[in-house]
């Protein structure tokens, strides 16, 4: 099977989470040519293609399935062969649900590419030629003495996303409703996701905040499926809102209170990780400060959404902290396909590239 | 209602030792409850702003039911102490475990939590046949903010129990040759002989002793563990746990009790063997409570548990803990601590940015 057929039948299945026209795109960017896996092509005068992996291991994370949908996406792209490990059982099994679904919906050809584990296969581990892993820190730390010294390995560790708003004041309706989206999709679970709104000092907070409560508050309500709110997560969310509350910290609630998104005004701007699930900080800094505000989080900012113009000192500042990525609010989750996950070509990382100089 | 007694005084606060150790019906505990949301509402600005936040007040409260509970994680943020002029008798810490930052609880006088901490022991039957005690933790005078030693320090006193030889923790090392000693010559008087401590330290000492035969305790001897393991030991299940220290002391799983107890409170619930269900004192209420709605969940159903502890004056005394029970018409059953998150995968949370302390 060509690369071109092996796209066409990934596009088919999934239209809307890989649109062709997006997997050529790819392909063109991060490894030179459509067609670079199955025939030699120009670049610069030399004869380049690249080399797929035969065997990728995919280790999933168990809070989001769409980075495991990419990566695998990624394998059978490639043709490879594609061993995923899913999230383990100490999660509540809905992440894995949507993994096996997605392998389900695959049409035959590249069904027969993937095969799942619930534990890692410490031979298949070894076997593979590229090992991705999503997850935490430590994950990744356990998992790199079981890697090859010639084994890629593409970690995905712990990272963090923010929303910035330059303009606060002058916010208008439709860069809030973008800031409740990029909030409330995937009910905030991914490292993408925002899990602080930055301002300039002197913001006034009332109105602001007010926006925001009344587009997160329409956009819970116009959301069709809701995240459950199981007992751990109602008890993050209430400890949360009451420790805020206690604080002297200015919070705004959904009517009746209901636990679908919580704002808070946080006056410390250092930043604090958000107990996720609809829970977003206010937090306010000059770009003198912003830099030390976020230092616990240096080289881990993942994405910055901008609701409004990006301005060039603020934007030093994220640069300086590592961010590897800006985007308008509202597509902080939806990044496109070429997008290079933590600063890297999530495609070209896997593949060899082969060069064939004067060969006539 | 409003606060009409002042617990700086020593004589106001017998009296209130006196009221809690007294017969406590519904009214009289509603009273009382009132009385000290009162008081601790009108000292505790943070406490205040939470409730207020909750539309209750002390004018409007009709049921101790209603009474806001300060979160458990409030203790590590802010100084939760209704006299804050004065200089307080003692600083009980938490582990800190979780985020690096322990709680604190500041006593004006640590006379309510000798009373109660005592009381609530004998109440649960602790003292019927006159043990001979032991911890497995540091003393008191060595562990000045461990609420944990304080309260075995307080039992040892209310026993006339020399403290020799009673704390078998020094300088964070456990003695565990000099303990065993000492328990094969108090085994041949026949007197029981009840051994304390955190959970973790009888992981220690089944580790130490584990090439040893098991001991014979006396009839009516008696072990009571408390806490967690919080990465001081391996960690193994409740019931591998008192499998192995009923084997090791020869006792019947009965004779080891639980007891449920946290430095942000002065009050402690008991629980007996593997399946036994925890009681708290009179002066204590424990409500499972759903934390979507902040109502007590029904029986048979699981929610956090939510106390609140008439003794706790000199603090908060409604105290919502990250704790889950079940809730049963006697008592609640234990089920352990929240996860304290749930799967974040690559989303940074709180336990990956603050280095872990291990006190």
């Amino acid at each position: 099977m060509t690369t071109r057929q092996r796209l066409d039948l990934l596009a088919r299945a999934y239209p809307r989470l890989f649109p062709r026209t997006e997997l050529l795109r790819l392909l063109r960017t991060q490894l030179g040519h459509v067609d670079a896996l199955d025939q030699w092509t120009s670049r610069d005068g030399t004869r380049v293609r690249a080399r797929a992996p035969k065997l990728i291991y995919h280790i999933c994370s168990g809070n989001l399935a769409v980075s495991a949908w990419t990566s695998l996406a990624h394998g059978l792209l490639l043709g490879a062969h594609n061993v995923v490990k899913l999230p383990s059982d100490r999660n509540d099994g809905t992440v894995r649900g949507e993994i096996l679904g997605f392998i389900r919906g695959l049409p035959t050809p590249l069904r027969k590419l993937v095969e799942t584990h619930r534990t890692i296969d410490l031979d298949l581990l070894r076997r593979a030629e590229a090992v991705i892993a999503f997850g935490s820190d430590a994950t990744m730390e356990s998992l790199r003495p079981q890697i090859r010294w010639n084994q890629k390995f593409i970690a995905h560790g712990h990272a963090v996303s923010l929303l910035w708003i330059p303009e606060p004041d002058r916010l208008t309706s439709s860069q809030a409703r973008a800031c409740a989206i990029d909030i409330l999709t995937y009910d905030q679970l991914g490292c993408l996701s925002p899990q602080a709104i930055y301002l300039p000092p002197g913001t006034h907070l009332d109105s602001l905040g007010k926006k925001l409560a009344l587009t997160l508050e329409t956009h819970w309500r116009q959301s069709k499926i809701k995240p459950a709110r199981l007992l751990a997560v109602a008890a993050r969310i209430t400890e949360t809102r009451d420790m805020a509350h206690a604080l002297g910290q200015r919070v705004w609630l959904p009517p009746g209170k209901h636990l679908g998104w919580t704002l808070i005004h946080d006056p410390d701007p250092t930043f604090q990780p958000s107990p996720l699930h609809g829970v977003i900080y206010l937090r306010q800094a000059s770009t003198a400060k912003l830099r030390l505000a976020l230092a616990s989080v240096a080289g881990r900012i993942s994405t910055i959404g901008i609701a409004g113009k990006s301005s060039s000192p603020w934007e030093k500042v994220f640069l300086s902290l590592g961010a590897s990525r800006f985007c308008a609010a509202g597509h902080m989750q939806f990044p496109p396909l070429t997008w290079q996950h933590d600063g890297r070509p999530s495609l070209g990382d896997l593949v060899d590239r082969i060069d064939s100089e004067n060969v006539a | 209602m409003s606060s009409t007694r002042d617990f700086f005084q020593p004589a106001i606060r017998r009296a209130w030792i006196r009221q809690l150790l007294g017969p406590l019906d519904e009214t009289k505990w509603n009273a009382l409850a009132s009385e000290l949301f009162a008081w601790q509402f009108s000292r505790i600005p943070s406490y205040r702003r939470l409730c207020v936040a909750h539309e209750v007040t002390p004018k409007r409260i009709t049921s101790w039911r209603d009474i806001p509970a300060g979160p458990q994680q409030l203790f590590k943020r802010e100084k939760l102490f209704t006299h804050l002029s004065a200089r307080p008798a003692a600083i009980y810490e938490t582990s800190g475990t979780t985020t690096g930052q322990p709680g604190r609880q500041y006593l004006l006088s640590t006379d309510i939590y000798r009373a109660v901490s005592m009381e609530g022991a004998k109440r649960a039957g602790l003292f019927d046949q006159d043990p001979q005690l032991h911890f497995l933790t540091p003393a008191p005078q060595e562990a000045p903010h461990s609420s944990l030693s304080a309260m075995f320090g307080f039992w040892l006193e209310a026993t006339e129990q020399k403290k020799e030889l009673k704390f078998w923790m020094r300088k964070d090392r456990f003695d565990f040759v000099g303990l065993r000693q000492t328990l094969e010559k108090q085994m041949k008087t026949r007197r029981p002989i009840a051994i304390c401590g955190t959970a973790f330290s009888f992981v220690h000492l089944l580790d130490a002793w584990a090439d040893l035969p098991p001991l014979r305790l006396p009839r009516g001897s008696w072990l009571l563990e408390t806490g967690g393991f919080k990465g001081r030991s391996r960690e193994i299940t409740k019931a591998e746990l008192y499998r192995q220290l009923a084997h090791a002391f020869s006792l019947h799983n009965n004779a080891i009790w639980n007891e449920y107890g946290m430095s942000e409170l002065s009050s402690q619930a008991y629980a007996r063997g593997i399946t036994g269900l925890h009681h708290p004192p009179p002066w204590a209420r424990v409500l499972i409570v759903n934390p979507a709605t902040g109502r007590e969940v029904r029986v048979g159903q699981q929610g956090l548990i939510r106390w609140l502890d008439l003794a706790n004056i000199d603090s908060v005394f409604a105290l919502q803990t990250l704790d889950l029970a079940k809730r049963i018409p006697q008592g609640f059953r234990l089920i352990g601590r929240l996860p304290r998150t749930e799967p974040r995968g690559c989303s940074l949370g709180v336990e990956d940015l603050t280095p872990q302390r291990i006190e």
